[in-house]
């Protein structure tokens, strides 16, 4: 058959066009056939390198269990993740599995979009898991997601600057953690040490990360939904306590005016810059502060008030309601939440285990391991009742109020009760709608 | 022979009709299509998952209460209103300029192009770096002659002109080549005789280059004003839209609703809006073309 210039065209653009379509994250990318046989399954995540090489390891090892099966990886930037997944669910053709962060988990169980794994899943599964990080994959009771790992926010520390300030005494147990008051003394003692264009600290509550600003109120014994998750439960004197206590950071210059919630500025930036002297920062922070940084540094607890408290970050991996193969799912989901797999992944990757057994004999990161005790110990005081609430099927919509309103109370000179009111008055709209 | 005439009529309509089909065909299935969707979204309450919930007007009479609508549509103005005749009039000194006898004008040329061929994201990014106002180049250089820095990421007026120099960096090498390419269509001996009949520098620039070019101007009015109102990669990675929404433009606000809160029915909305803002321009755009079409 002859080739002409019409054939070749038509050729060309046949074989282009899946290159294309993979180019915008639509089909698998990585390793791992493309279509989706019996037992095949398609697993769309984001990921550090770290992350990536643990999740490899664990399909390698789960297929080697389980032969036959097999688990093609579609790794996509973190920017990209959710509005593929939307758009393939949206046209009924999503994934079998995908990891999702905790607070966005509870808008797609609540969509009716994951697989209930109630039935899938042996008896007594639960009992495998933390408390707090199986209430964080339940929506009306039902577990729709298994809780891979988990990260929370401790004090990162640039040693020098806090020995210059005469800040020595940092405390090295849970219970030594600063209080509201003693942390307060420490950032004002780093103001006066540091230059004008210098800060004591900055928070990692920029764009979704505002929930980690729950902590505050978590620790003043708050909450911002009541036990019926729908009710807002944030207009009591522990909300007002929290908004205050993080409004002086600005007025006070404790913190960067560009460090707020809606800044596109990341405050890991902001401290490896050393424009911060403290970041709150989480444990998959490690690999890169280590590698990276040029000045010795440390890590300590987060400050206590009524208790200390921490955000419950990190990741669920949930099957979609359609997958072809649940069975399967399941089995890859149970897997990838055994002690070796789990283990291996957290140690690689910096992140904590949400197994009980994990948990209570801890882990030992493959970098800066002296580091991992701190961050085991801050995610101990995560309360089962601060997961659950924010697994809410309204999460996303409470983000957007929290985010608004402390924008406006940190930045636009908005007053204490007026924030509490109008977050109380869009928590009551988003959980009604 | 009419009979013959009109088959061959007909045959060249069939034959226009079947290359502009694929057009059609995308335009219908990638623009008209979605465009009727959206339409169809505006009135429901919906989250993008399953049948969404008929609302009437609900999502367009939240419009006319959201304050937060209401900056961005001026916000959204203010970028259109600055950016268009701003970058027309800096690419026409510029395209004048490098029309002259400029000595490695060629060179000239090619620096001002660069920034088209580089895409939006990494253009904002470039932007961090050099607005960054802990970090960035501009305000060291501003601190070094002893100034004081300007808050290019928590003030909401210095993060709004952040937004907008960088836009104009990456704007103005396309209006200097639309303008390049009118400027080499003009007849030279206009300005031989305007010479001899004594113009100054001035006035041959004010009564023949700026009307000689009206067909590129009018172009590019066009263009950067559709650029402008769908603006969005420069603004989502620069500022996302803060501090306090003073950057926050209408299809920043529209993604912020559709693809974090999850609220599609008014987002699209706001894309509906937008679309009448367009139209309206349009419209207006329509009544002048007359006129500036007899220009040449």
């Amino acid at each position: 058959m002859e080739l002409d210039r019409r054939h070749f065209l038509t050729a060309a653009g046949a074989l282009t066009l899946p290159v294309v379509l993979a180019g915008c994250g639509f089909a698998p990318s990585s390793s791992g056939p493309a279509e989706s046989g019996t037992d095949t399954l398609t697993f769309t995540t984001w990921g550090t390198d770290a992350e990536l090489a643990g999740f490899r390891t664990a399909i390698a090892a789960f297929e080697k269990a389980n032969a036959g099966s097999k688990v093609a990886l579609n790794s996509v930037p973190y920017a990209q993740m959710f509005t593929n997944i939307d758009a393939q669910l949206q046209a009924g053709n999503p994934p079998d599995i995908f990891r999702v962060p905790y607070y966005t988990f509870g808008s797609y169980a609540g969509r009716g979009q994951l697989l209930d794994l109630s039935a899938s899943m042996p008896s007594g599964f639960s009992d495998r898991f933390t408390p707090q990080a199986w209430a964080a994959v339940q929506n009306k009771n039902k577990p729709f997601g298994v809780p891979h790992h988990t990260d929370t926010t401790v004090i990162l520390y640039n040693k020098a600057l806090l020995t210059k300030a005469g800040v020595t005494d940092i405390p090295t147990s849970l219970e030594q953690a600063w209080t509201w008051e003693q942390f307060e003394k420490v950032a004002q003692q780093l103001r006066k040490s540091l230059p004008a264009d210098r800060y004591p600290f900055a928070y990692n509550w920029q764009g979704n990360g505002v929930t980690r600003w729950l902590s505050w109120l978590f620790e003043v014994d708050g909450r911002f939904l009541a036990d019926d998750l729908v009710t807002p439960a944030i207009d009591s004197d522990a909300g007002r306590k929290a908004v205050d206590f993080t409004k002086s950071f600005f007025a006070n210059k404790l913190v960067p005016q560009n460090s707020s919630v809606k800044s596109t500025k990341l405050a890991a930036d902001l401290w490896y810059a050393q424009t911060t002297a403290m970041n709150f920062g989480g444990a998959f922070l490690i690999p890169d502060a280590a590698t990276s940084l040029d000045f010795e540094w440390g890590a300590t607890y987060s400050p206590r008030n009524i208790r200390s408290a921490g955000d419950f970050g990190g990741n669920a991996l949930v099957a979609t309601a359609k997958t072809k193969n649940p069975e399967l799912a399941a089995k890859f989901l149970a897997f990838m939440t055994d002690a070796e797999q789990m283990k291996g992944f957290c140690e690689g990757a910096s992140l904590l285990p949400t197994r009980r057994d994990l948990s209570k004999d801890g882990i030992m990161f493959k970098v800066r391991p002296e580091l991992s005790p701190v961050f085991l110990g801050q995610a101990s005081t995560v309360l089962p009742r601060d997961s659950g609430q924010v697994a809410s099927p309204s999460m996303s919509k409470i983000i957007t109020v929290l985010k608004d309103q402390l924008e406006q109370a940190f930045v636009g000179g908005q007053d204490t009760a007026t924030t509490i009111k109008n977050i109380s008055d869009g928590i009551g709209k988003a959980t009604a709608s | 022979m009419t009979s013959r005439r009109s088959r061959l009529n007909r045959g060249e309509s069939l034959t226009g009709y079947a290359f502009i089909a694929p057009n059609m065909v995308l335009l219908t299935v990638f623009v008209l299509v979605p465009l009727g969707w959206a339409v169809v979204i505006s009135f429901q309450q919906t989250n993008g998952f399953g049948a969404g919930r008929f609302v009437g007007f609900d999502n367009y009479t939240r419009l006319a209460t959201d304050p937060v609508f209401w900056r961005s549509t001026v916000n959204t103005v203010l970028f259109t209103v600055i950016v268009t005749p701003v970058s027309m009039a800096i690419g026409l000194g510029i395209a004048v300029l490098l029309n002259s006898v400029l000595p490695a004008r060629g060179v000239f040329r090619s620096i001002m192009i660069v920034p088209m061929a580089i895409s939006g994201v990494a253009t904002a990014l470039i932007g961090v770096l050099v607005f960054d106002q802990d970090t960035g180049i501009l305000d060291k250089l501003i601190r070094s002659v002893g100034l004081p820095a300007v808050n290019w990421q928590s003030g909401g007026t210095a993060a709004f002109a952040s937004v907008l120099i960088v836009t104009l960096w990456w704007r103005v090498g396309f209006n200097m080549l639309i303008y390049l390419a009118g400027l080499q269509g003009i007849n030279l001996e206009l300005y031989e005789a305007a010479r001899l009949d004594g113009a100054s520098w001035w006035q041959r620039f004010r009564y023949l280059t700026v009307p000689l070019v009206g067909p590129s101007s009018f172009f590019l009015l066009i263009l950067n004003v559709v650029y402008s109102f769908q603006v969005f990669d420069l603004v989502f990675v620069m500022t996302g839209g803060g501090p306090e929404n003073a950057t926050s433009v209408l299809v920043t606000y529209a993604y912020d609703n559709g693809f974090v809160t999850g609220d599609q029915g008014y987002a699209a909305a706001i894309g509906m809006f937008l679309l009448a803002l367009s139209l309206l321009f349009t419209l207006v755009r329509w009544r002048t073309s007359r006129t500036r079409d007899l220009v040449e």
